[in-house]
């Protein structure tokens, strides 16, 4: 007769409402990995599904994903021939935004009640009529070459030589939707999945002379100014020799008016390449700076995203030592419930081990229970979150091990309990 | 006739110095197998603290408790639980019936706890069952049973693993006189059928008129027998 399992089935409503709260307790803790793991593979993403071996950057830079990083545009090419490259690709990548209306969801709904009703803690009142800025990572490739959208969910991949764009689901995007970038116009012909930068922000794809002109063209009033500028400068250094004053006006414009760079070089290995020399080739003859795709992805996480990792991983471990005093706790009051049948045990002659067990017993399924529930409505609730949260049941058998060691515990200090309940106390009363 | 237990010279002391307090003083009582015996005394006489020794869960200062002729403290450790699991059976003033299991489970758990499994243990909680007239309940836990049905399992949960020795403390107490009277004659029915000696701990004058043999307790002292 299982005394542990009896008990429960008897006051299953004190028991399973008590492990509901350990498993809620628990799907934070499991939310938390997620959200970690979530960031780690939004650091990782764009740089594994390239699959580059070596990230060339600009010398005395951490590389596109943290700094900024300027190359010239006919290097890949140099890079190309080097020994052991397999493929060079040439890249650029930056944030960029388009404004939209707001389209609140019941999240943002609830958000702005919150303001409305005076807490002011979250959004000034009037958030929601205000337009949406949506940032995202413009990523600039040849087609036909490393860098490009790894999967197409919708639509074809790009095709044209120009003013095409392929967009992941989470810009909002559809196929066939047209919107202004920069200076002109773009057809949305494709769109992919899980493709996102380090902080989150969906990612679009567009031809490397598109991304250029994205990212890098100024305004034309600006570059208007700009060019007037230049010109006076030059045409202000050149009266000594009135004939040079055109093509050292022509070729300063162009310089200045020049978006023809990279941000980064990709580059393939060939099979059996040493990526160490293929690395110190680039940077002894090339003056830039190499880093491999895992010191890369190494930079993001212990660059911009160190301090959140961090944060997180100290509140998940604060949430554990809460789950564990809580579950310690529940576990002792149901013991307290049952002091005076274990006194009534004792005096029967039931061994010490089997009242004991009986306890364990409980914290172990409570705290076993509690993990399936916790990670059931992990799961559940993942595809709700804004940001990318993925717990995985590797997540949950660590978790598992954790609560096992946390229950047993907690069941000492209710077990220390049981050990003073004197049999005597049913005598006589 | 050997006796089913006996006290010998039973002394119990509390404290040391200005606090020491004896409560039980030179006590000594033999209970036949068979024999239904009680213990009367009011308030603070030092029945519950005999009733302690006699169930093995409290040791004496002095004297001798031999239970089914084994003198229980021979200047050795014994296993006091393995004894009160074997040879004793309990009933109590509130039936203390295990509240999550079920009339049924009650009675198979002392069984259970001296090795008795399975069908045979069935067969026998089921013959207790309806001994005491509470068959009918056997699959109810013991919030849905009235204080009489309580009383009654309890006493087959005492007899379940066929005790050479039931301790019962204040079993009418919560009953009104007529169940208690009933409880009584239902004890007084087994120690005869049973040849088990039963042990009664009451205030409750009413219901000495079923026992064989009743002493009276004073200040911790034997002050009447009869």
């Amino acid at each position: 007769m299982n005394l542990a399992f009896k008990d429960i089935r008897y006051n299953r409503l004190k028991f399973f409402g008590s492990t509901l709260g350990v498993g809620l307790l628990l799907m934070v803790m499991l939310t938390i990995g997620g959200i970690i793991r979530g960031i780690i593979l939004d650091s990782a993403t764009i740089i594994e599904e390239t699959g580059a071996n070596l990230w060339v950057v600009e010398k005395g830079t951490l590389g596109p994903f943290v700094e900024i990083s300027r190359i010239p545009q006919d290097y890949y090419h140099a890079i190309q021939a080097l020994e052991g490259v397999a493929e060079a690709s040439p890249l650029v990548m930056a944030w960029e935004h388009i404004t939209r209306p707001m389209i609140p969801t019941p999240l943002m709904k609830f958000m702005y009640m919150n303001t409305v009703l005076g807490t002011k803690t979250m959004v000034e009142p009037g958030w929601l009529d205000m337009p949406m800025d949506q940032r995202f990572v413009v990523i600039g490739y040849k087609p036909g070459h490393i860098g490009g959208p790894p999967i197409i969910i919708s639509g074809r991949g790009i095709e044209a030589s120009r003013y095409e764009i392929v967009a992941d689901v989470k810009t909002g995007l559809h196929v066939g939707e047209r919107l202004r970038l920069g200076n002109f116009d773009y057809t949305v012909v494709g769109l992919t999945r899980n493709m996102v930068g380090f902080n989150a922000d969906p990612v679009i794809y567009a031809s490397l002379n598109d991304a250029q002109d994205i990212l890098f063209q100024r305004d034309p009033d600006l570059l208007r100014n700009e060019r007037v500028r230049v010109e006076s400068r030059v045409l202000g250094a050149a009266t000594g020799a009135p004939r040079l004053a055109a093509p050292l006006s022509e070729r300063a414009r162009s310089l200045a008016e020049n978006v023809r760079f990279l941000n980064a070089v990709a580059v393939k290995l060939q099979p059996g390449a040493s990526p160490g020399e293929v690395a110190d080739a680039i940077t002894r003859w090339k003056h830039l700076e190499v880093y491999s795709a895992a010191r890369q992805v190494n930079l993001q996480l212990m660059g911009s995203n160190r301090l959140i990792l961090l944060q997180l991983s100290v509140f998940r471990l604060i949430l554990l030592v809460i789950s564990g005093v809580i579950i310690g706790f529940i576990i002792y009051t149901l013991t307290l419930d049952k002091i005076k049948e274990i006194a009534v045990l004792k005096l029967l002659g039931m061994q010490n081990w089997r009242i004991y067990r009986m306890i364990l017993e409980q914290a172990l399924l409570m705290g076993v229970l509690g993990t399936l529930i916790g990670a059931l409505l992990e799961f559940a609730m993942e595809p709700y979150f804004p940001r990318r949260v993925e717990a995985t049941w590797g997540d949950v058998v660590q978790m598992l091990a954790a609560i096992i060691i946390v229950a047993t515990l907690a069941s000492l200090l209710a077990i220390r309990r049981a050990m003073k309940v004197d049999a005597r106390m049913v005598l006589g009363t | 006739m050997e006796y089913a237990i006996e006290a010998q010279y039973l002394s119990k002391t509390y404290g040391e110095g200005r606090t020491r307090v004896e409560v039980l003083k030179d006590v000594s009582l033999a209970v036949r197998p068979g024999e239904l015996f009680a213990i009367m005394g009011p308030s603070g006489s030092g029945k519950t603290t005999l009733l302690t020794i006699l169930g093995l869960v409290t040791e004496p200062t002095h004297g001798r408790v031999i239970l089914d002729e084994e003198n229980i403290y021979n200047g050795r450790r014994p296993d006091l639980q393995c004894l009160r699991r074997e040879k004793l059976g309990f009933i109590f003033q509130l039936a203390n019936l295990i509240p999550f299991l079920t009339a049924r489970e009650n009675i198979l758990l002392p069984l259970e706890l001296i090795g008795i499994t399975g069908k045979e243990a069935r067969s026998r909680a089921t013959e207790l069952l309806k001994y005491l007239e509470v068959a009918d309940r056997a699959d109810h836990h013991p919030e849905q049973l009235s204080g009489g049905e309580k009383q009654r399992v309890a006493i087959a949960r005492a007899l379940a693993n066929e005790p050479k020795v039931i301790l019962a403390d204040e079993p009418t107490a919560s009953l009104d006189t007529e169940r208690g009277l009933s409880v009584m004659r239902l004890l007084r029915k087994l120690s005869n059928e049973k040849r088990t000696a039963i042990l009664v701990v009451t205030h409750d004058t009413r219901m000495i008129t079923e026992v064989d043999q009743v002493i009276h307790l004073q200040d911790g002292r034997i002050v009447d027998t009869g």
